[in-house]
């Protein structure tokens, strides 16, 4: 769909923003306090938001959170169901789902939602994801790369995906493309103007400019990747890369496309109650894939640290014809081994070329 | 390709089904009648069930009784870990959660007229007892029926009843074997892989359904097709620690196979390539 695309005055945006939490519950960026320079999304309190420095925030381009906004729909533990142990109700989950509003989701991120929208939609759809997702409403905006994004090898640096507002910031204001009804409500109450071409014109430049100022590549594009992945024997970067790598399970963790989950009960206190919840899972702890009598399909390192790359460029590219990685950079940038997606990709790219 | 009811959203709760009785089939393993979720339980033999003792968890158990039985069905349980125990405490009138039936059971609609051969090694028949009984309600469809159940004792014979009724009928033919008799085992002493090569079958027409652990997988493949069974005709049930069932957590991911969603039942041809179908290590650390 070909956007309607609009100018909204910087100093509106403050008064968009008290409208919105006024209406809705608003997922958003915040600053780290423990952390000066980090962000995290949560629940804004409309009660002492600070919606001057949130407008500030969203128009300088803040650095891309640790933990990414997939946990707006997907909570990093979240209760499936409630029981009774010894009875014989098991009630669902009464918690009920508002519609809320995520806003400031980068491109990277907003395809990170769409790849997610694709695999829970896939038969049978998870029904908790699209319990949160389906309501909500979505505000992307653009932003600044550091030297560890690579979404333009990724394809996602000019992502609309999954949203229903987008914000450029320009010269005259937010350049805003609205992509869905949802989108065009969220601007109500506000007086915006068409945008001009010359807009529109600083609007691709910011994109261009954004998509030269990051410095990491791979080596070979999506389908070519899967096709090395399938058919070359590259044992030895996933041997060199165990090395290094502890199996902490950041990469996963900070991941936006990962998502797979663990379930566990837990029983309150009183011992008659309880319930199952799941919690994001990570195929690079050694428990992921143990199976009964303690045997493991994936016991050794390397065989985890190749299954995060077969999953993410191979397999997941075979079942939904994209890989599952945007080029966020967040698993490098949390690798406390200093693994970067990138540089071994490469060194794998590289090698098969090597042995053709 | 929409599958009917899977463009459902799945909300992982469970529905919840009476105990209806409780058998001691070996030491260790017990088998449970559970009331059909909703009065009715239509499955494909092959096909498993998540089970939940809430507070315990889920786990998947392949359902042992016919597909014919529909008002109730069975499951027969390994105490093995924490749900599996739960299950073995439980007493007729206790409640436990179902979801299913899941996953692809056995194709039998693509084998028909054809010689079937069963192999079960360890606790494998829990899985190949409801398709047997299919097939044996349903003889004219397939050709001969030979079965080979392969236990490392005598005591650890599941389903003692069946087996000798299978042994008794001359439409179903029998070969049992024990890794270590005892004083009451008059019968075969070795591993059930080798019941294949002993046994006189045309290759061409037999197609094979094995279930037991990777050992019993590695060598009863290696038995089928030295005997010249074509690979898609070799069939194996897959066992890995599922969580959600319904291909989403990953857990149970062989390469790009979801255990619990494209399987648990599949071909040999299908296998062979993937190389975490049958290669389990134990852990470097
Ligand atoms: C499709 C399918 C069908 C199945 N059908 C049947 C069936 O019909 N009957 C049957 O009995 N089983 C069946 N199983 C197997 C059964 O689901 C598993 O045994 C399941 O794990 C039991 O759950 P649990 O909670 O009792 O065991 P868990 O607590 O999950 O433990 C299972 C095993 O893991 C090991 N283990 C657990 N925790 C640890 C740990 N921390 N470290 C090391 N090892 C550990 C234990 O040794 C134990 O053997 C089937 C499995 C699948 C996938
Ligand atoms: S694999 Fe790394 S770079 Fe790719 S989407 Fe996940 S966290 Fe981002
Ligand atoms: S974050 Fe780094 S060290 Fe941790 S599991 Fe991932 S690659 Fe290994
Ligand atoms: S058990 Fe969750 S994907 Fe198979």
């Amino acid at each position: 769909m070909q956007p309607q695309k609009h100018i909204l005055a910087f100093d509106d945006l403050p008064i968009l923003l008290r409208q919105w939490l006024r209406s809705k519950a608003v997922i958003g960026p915040l600053a780290r306090q423990d952390q000066p320079g980090f962000y995290y999304f949560d629940w804004i309190d409309p009660a002492d938001a600070d919606v001057e420095r949130l407008a500030e925030r969203l128009a300088s381009g803040y650095v891309t959170t640790t933990i990414p906004p997939k946990k707006a729909f997907f909570p990093t533990r979240e209760t499936l169901f409630n029981f009774a142990a010894a009875g014989p109700v098991v009630p669902k989950n009464e918690e009920h789902q508002e519609p809320f509003l995520l806003i400031g989701v980068h491109p990277c991120d907003l395809a990170a939602l769409s790849l997610l929208d694709t695999a829970y939609a896939h038969p049978p759809a998870d029904g908790p994801w699209r319990k949160r997702r389906s309501p909500a409403t979505v505000v992307g905006i653009d932003c600044l790369p550091d030297q560890y994004c690579f979404c333009t090898s990724m394809e996602t640096s000019g992502s609309r995906d999954a949203c229903d507002l987008f914000l450029t910031p320009i010269t005259s204001g937010f350049l805003a493309e609205i992509y869905s009804e949802k989108g065009k409500d969220l601007l109500r109450g506000i007086r915006t103007e068409p945008a001009q071409p010359r807009d529109i014109q600083e609007g691709e430049e910011f994109l261009h400019k954004k998509e030269a100022a990051i410095t990491l590549s791979l080596q070979a594009g999506s389908e070519e990747f899967a096709e090395i992945l399938d058919t070359v024997d590259l044992t030895e970067v996933w041997e060199q890369t165990a090395q290094r790598c502890y199996s902490c399970g950041s990469c996963n963790t900070t991941c936006p496309t990962c998502f797979c989950f663990d379930v566990e009960d837990t029983l309150d206190t009183n011992l008659t109650s309880g319930r199952r919840y799941r919690s994001w899972g990570s195929c690079q702890l050694l428990e992921f894939t143990l199976l009964a009598g303690g045997a493991n399909t994936r016991g050794e390192r390397r065989q985890r640290v190749a299954h995060r790359w077969y999953r993410k460029f191979l397999y997941l590219y075979k079942q939904f014809g994209h890989s599952f990685c945007t080029g966020c950079g967040r698993c490098s940038r949390a690798c406390t081994a200093d693994i970067n997606i990138v540089d071994v990709s490469n060194d794998l790219i590289k090698r098969a070329k090597e042995k053709r | 390709m929409v599958v009917p009811g899977l463009e459902v959203p799945v909300d992982y709760i469970p529905q919840q089904v009476d105990v209806l009785n409780v058998i001691d089939e070996a030491p260790g393993v017990k088998i449970l009648a559970l009331t059909a979720p909703q009065g009715k339980m239509t499955f494909v033999a092959g096909q498993f069930v998540q089970i939940s003792v809430f507070g315990y968890g889920e786990a998947p158990f392949t359902i042992c009784s016919s597909p014919s039985q529909s008002d109730s069905f069975d499951i027969c349980v390994s105490a093995v870990g924490r749900v599996s125990n739960a299950l073995h405490r439980l007493k007729p009138g206790d409640r436990v959660g179902v979801r299913g039936p899941l996953g692809h059971g056995f194709p039998l609609e693509q084998v028909l007229g054809r010689d079937l051969f069963f192999v079960a090694g360890g606790t494998g028949m829990a899985c190949l007892r409801s398709v047997i009984a299919d097939c044996r309600e349903n003889l004219s469809d397939y050709g001969r029926l030979i079965i080979a159940n392969g236990v490392k004792t005598p005591a650890k014979r599941l389903f003692a009843a069946d087996l000798q009724l299978w042994h008794d009928d001359v439409r179903t033919e029998l070969h049992e074997t024990v890794d270590t008799p005892d004083a009451s085992w008059q019968g075969r002493v070795g591993v059930v892989p080798d019941i294949i090569k002993d046994v006189d079958f045309d290759p061409h027409n037999t197609v094979a359904f094995v279930v037991g652990p990777p050992v019993v997988f590695r060598f009863a493949a290696q038995n089928f097709l030295n005997k010249g069974v074509e690979e898609k005709d070799i069939y194996f049930s897959l066992e890995r620690r599922f969580q959600c069932g319904v291909g989403k957590c990953g857990h149970c991911q062989v390469n790009d196979l979801y255990v619990c969603q494209n399987g648990p039942v599949f071909s040999y041809s299908e296998l062979k390539s993937r190389s975490e179908a049958v290669e389990a290590t134990l852990p470097d650390n």
